[in-house]
C-alpha cells in the first residue's frame, strides 16, 4: 500500500537495528500505514481512543519513573517499577522530543496480570496511534491493554 | 488485429521510453557523486556524497563525540557548518539554542554531505584517537552489571582526565546493519596507564550492552576512541557531593583513586543509590576510601531493600537520601551520574537546597 | 483550429476559463494543501510546470503518434502515461533540490498525477483542436491559473485563522465555500475572450 513518504522515513528507521536492537515492527511484513490503520479499528471498536488509553499509561509512567526504580502502587489497583537506563532516544517518527529509555513494569493487584511497556511506547500510542507491530517486543494489543488498565469503551463506535 | 497489435505496440513503446528517461534521470538525479569537504580551513578533501557528515568524518579519523551512534538523540556532535549542509531539520532543533543556530552549529548525525561544504571543529577533537583493545578481564559486579578492563596494545600511552568518557564500536551482530558506537565513562584511573575499565549495565534490548553482556568474551579485540567529555573534578576548596545510580558509579571511581593518588584535598560526600542490595557493588573498595582521603565520606542508600538484604544502612529514593543529609547547600558542588530521571530529579533537589546551577556537573549523554 | 493568439489563449486561460474556478478541476489538492502559503506556492509551482510540459508532449504524441496511425481512442491511456512519467520526474528534481519542500508536500507530489486538471487540461487541447503552441500558451495559462487559485485560497485561509468560523464548518466546509464564492467572482470576467 502507498503511503507518504514520512511514513516511509519512520518505517525505515523501525527496522531492526536502526534506532534499537530490535526496531518497533518486530516480524510484521504489512507497511506501516496498514498497520496503524487496523490498530486504529481495533481501538474504536473497543469504543475507547488512543489518548484516553495512552493518558492513563503515562500516569502510571510518571509514577514509576517518578520513584527511581522502586516499586510504587497506584489507586490500590496497579504496581509499578521502572528499570531506567542511561540515555535518551528520539521518536522514530522523526520530530523534535527526546524520550527516556526505560521499562515500566506494571502489575495488577487484583488480578495479577503485568505488561511491560516504555516512556516510548506510551508516547507512539498517544501522538501517532502507533502500537508497533506483531513480533516487536513491546508491542502493546490494544484489547489486551485496554483489559489491564481496566478501561471499557462506550461501546463500538461507528466505523464506517 | 492488426490495429490491436499497432496499439499494444504504441502503449508499450511509449511506456518503455518514457521509463528509460526516467532511469536516466534517476541515476543523475538521485545519486550524488563525491564533493568536497573543507575542515577547519585545511585544504578541500573530496568524500563520497549523500552520505551524514558524521561518518565521513569517522572515516576521515576525525571523531566527533557521538553516545547514541548518529541516531540523533544525544545532542553530541556539535559542529559549525560554515558552508553547505542544507537546512536545519526538525531532529536537530531540540538540540540546538537559538545562538547556537544562528552561529550555524549544526549536528553532525544530521547534516548528509550533498555539495560543496566547509566546516569547523574545536581542536582538541582532532586530538581524539582511535585505539584497538584487548579485552583483558571482564568482572561481574552484580546480575546486570560488569566491569570490562580494556588493554591497549604495547607502547600506546592512552591519556584522559578522570571523569572522561570513551565510545566503544559495537561490531556488526545479529542482524545489525552498521557498527554502532556507544559511549561509556572510564572508571580506573589515569594512573593506571596501559588499559581502561568501564562499567557497563545491561540496558534492556540495548544494542551495545548486550553484545558485552551475552557475547564479548576475554581476548576480544574491539575498537574504541576517546577520550571525550567535561565532566572532571573542579580542584576548588568547596565542598561536594557526587551522586551515583547503577553503573553511574563509574566516573567517580575513576576521579576518586585520582584523588587518592595525587593527595588532591577536598571534602567529598558520595552517595551511591541503587533499589536493594543486588544492585550494589565495589562497596568495601568505596568505604576503604575513608581512610586514603581525609573529608571523604560513602553513603550507600537503598530505596526498595528486600527483606532479606538485612539493610541496616540508609533508605530512601537517593534525592531524599541527599536533602536529608545536609541543610542548606550554598556554595557546595554536585557531581551526577545516572539515568535522566535521577539528574533530573537530583538537580531540582540541589537547586532547591541553593546549590547554584553552574556548580551542578553531569555527563550530558545522560 | 482555433486562430486565437497564442498569448490570448494563455491570459484566458488563467482568467476567463480557469481550470479550477470555472472548470472545477483539481480540486482535491487545492483543498488540502491551501493551508500554508509557502507549501501551496511551492504545490502550484509543480502543478504549473507538469501542466505545461505534459500540454506539449501530450500534443507530440498525439499528432505524431496516435493520429497518424488511427489510435486517437488511446489518448487517454497514453497521455496518463506521460503524465505518471513527468510527475516521477519532478519528484526526483523536488527531492534533490529541496529535500524540505518534498518533505512538506509529502503525499501530494505524487499525487499530481491523478490531478484530473492535468489530463483535462490536455483532452480540451485536443477538442478545441490547438497547435502546438497554443497547447503550450493553454497549459501553461491553466497552470499558472491553477496556481494562483491555491496561492489565493492559501492566503484567505491565513486571514481567516483570526475569524469565528462554526465548528462544523472548519477545515474543507469553510474552504469549499470559499471556492465557491472565488468561483462566483470569477464568472465576472465570463464571455470576455471566446474560447
Amino acid at each position: 500500500m502507498k503511503q507518504p513518504p514520512q511514513l516511509s522515513q519512520a518505517q525505515a528507521r523501525m527496522a531492526h537495528g536502526a534506532l534499537t536492537r530490535d526496531g518497533f515492527l518486530g516480524t510484521d511484513s504489512r507497511n506501516l500505514v496498514e498497520i496503524l490503520q487496523d490498530d486504529d479499528g481495533r481501538v474504536r471498536r473497543l469504543g475507547l481512543g488512543h489518548a484516553d488509553l495512552a493518558a492513563a499509561l503515562q500516569r502510571l509512567t510518571d509514577a514509576a519513573l517518578a520513584h527511581l526504580g522502586a516499586p510504587v502502587v497506584i489507586d490500590d489497583r496497579f504496581e509499578v517499577r521502572s528499570v531506567e537506563a542511561m540515555g535518551r532516544m528520539p521518536c522514530p517518527f522523526g520530530h523534535p522530543g527526546l524520550f527516556v529509555k526505560a521499562e515500566v513494569h506494571g502489575r495488577r493487584l487484583d488480578t495479577g496480570e503485568t505488561l511491560v511497556w516504555t516512556p516510548l511506547s506510551v508516547h507512539l500510542i498517544g501522538a501517532h496511534g502507533f502500537y508497533q507491530g506483531r513480533g516487536s517486543p513491546y508491542r502493546l494489543e490494544p484489547e489486551r491493554l485496554a483489559g489491564f488498565l481496566g478501561m471499557e469503551g462506550k461501546g463500538p463506535e461507528d466505523v464506517t | 488485429m492488426a490495429d490491436v497489435l499497432t496499439a499494444v505496440g504504441v502503449l508499450v513503446g511509449l511506456g518503455a521510453f518514457l521509463a528509460l528517461i526516467l532511469v536516466v534521470a534517476e541515476r543523475r538525479l538521485v545519486h550524488s557523486g563525491p564533493v568536497r569537504l573543507t575542515i577547519n580551513d585545511a585544504d578541500p578533501v573530496e568524500v563520497p556524497g549523500g552520505e551524514p557528515l558524521l561518518s565521513v568524518l569517522r572515516e576521515r579519523k576525525i571523531f566527533v563525540p557521538s553516545a547514541c551512534g548518529g541516531r540523533g538523540s544525544c545532542g553530541l556532535c556539535k559542529v559549525r557548518v560554515l558552508e553547505g549542509g542544507g537546512s536545519v531539520l526538525p531532529t536537530e532543533t531540540p538540540h540546538l539554542l537559538p545562538d547556537e543556530i544562528e552561529g550555524r552549529v549544526r549536528l553532525a548525525c544530521q547534516v548528509k554531505v550533498r555539495d560543496d561544504t566547509a566546516i569547523e571543529i574545536p581542536a582538541h577533537l582532532m586530538e581524539v584517537e582511535e585505539y584497538e583493545v584487548r579485552v583483558e578481564a571482564i568482572e561481574e559486579l552484580t546480575y546486570d552489571i560488569r566491569r570490562v578492563r580494556l588493554a591497549f596494545g604495547p607502547g600506546v600511552e592512552f591519556r584522559f582526565r578522570a571523569g572522561q568518557y570513551v565510545q566503544i564500536e559495537t561490531p556488526i551482530y545479529d542482524g545489525l546493519g552498521e557498527p554502532v558506537y556507544r559511549a561509556y565513562s572510564i572508571s580506573s584511573p589515569p594512573q593506571d596507564t596501559g588499559a581502561v575499565e568501564l562499567i557497563i549495565r545491561k540496558v534492556p534490548r540495548g544494542i551495545c550492552t548486550t553484545f558485552v553482556h551475552e557475547l564479548l568474551l576475554v581476548g576480544d579485540r574491539l575498537r574504541i576512541n576517546g577520550p571525550y567529555g567535561d565532566f572532571y573534578l573542579r580542584e576548588t576548596p568547596a565542598e561536594a557531593v557526587f551522586i551515583a545510580g547503577g553503573s553511574g558509579l563509574a566516573p567517580f571511581e575513576s576521579i576518586l583513586a585520582d584523588m587518592a593518588a595525587r593527595g588532591v584535598r577536598k571534602k567529598v560526600t558520595l552517595f551511591f543509590g541503587a533499589v536493594s542490595r543486588r544492585d550494589l557493588y565495589d562497596l568495601e573498595r568505596l568505604h576503604a576510601y575513608g581512610e586514603r582521603l581525609p573529608g571523604f565520606s560513602f553513603v550507600p542508600a537503598l530505596s526498595h531493600p528486600d527483606p532479606g538484604d538485612d539493610w541496616q544502612g540508609e533508605t530512601g529514593l537517593i534525592t531524599d537520601v541527599v536533602a536529608r543529609h545536609h541543610g542548606a547547600m550554598e556554595g557546595m558542588e554536585a557531581y551526577l551520574c545516572g539515568s535522566p530521571g535521577m539528574i533530573d530529579a537530583c538537580v531540582r533537589v540541589l537547586t532547591d537546597k541553593g546549590v547554584a546551577e553552574d556548580r551542578i556537573f553531569y555527563d550530558k549523554f545522560a | 483550429m482555433t486562430s486565437q493568439g497564442a498569448f490570448t489563449i494563455f491570459i484566458a486561460a488563467i482568467f476567463i476559463n480557469n481550470i479550477l474556478l470555472s472548470n472545477f478541476l483539481g480540486m482535491c489538492p487545492f483543498i488540502a494543501v491551501s493551508r500554508e502559503v509557502r507549501t501551496a506556492a511551492g504545490l502550484g509551482a509543480a502543478v504549473a510546470f507538469v501542466m505545461t510540459l505534459t500540454s506539449g508532449l501530450n500534443y507530440l504524441v498525439y499528432a505524431y503518434l496516435l493520429e497518424p496511425l488511427g489510435l486517437e481512442y488511446l489518448r487517454y491511456i497514453a497521455f496518463i502515461v506521460v503524465i505518471a512519467a513527468t510527475v516521477q520526474l519532478v519528484e526526483m528534481v523536488i527531492e534533490r533540490t529541496s529535500p524540505v519542500l518534498y518533505y512538506a508536500l509529502g503525499i501530494f507530489l505524487p499525487l499530481i498525477t491523478v490531478n484530473c486538471a492535468i489530463l483535462g487540461v490536455s483532452l480540451f487541447m485536443v477538442i478545441r483542436q490547438y497547435s502546438f503552441v497554443q497547447s503550450l500558451a493553454y497549459g501553461a495559462g491553466s497552470g499558472v491559473g491553477w496556481a494562483l487559485a491555491i496561492l489565493a485560497m492559501a492566503g484567505l485561509r491565513r486571514k481567516m485563522k483570526r475569524s469565528r468560523v462554526p465548528a462544523a464548518l472548519e477545515g474543507p466546509g469553510i474552504t469549499v465555500i470559499l471556492a465557491g464564492i472565488m468561483a462566483l467572482a470569477f464568472i465576472g470576467f465570463s464571455g470576455m475572450v471566446p474560447m
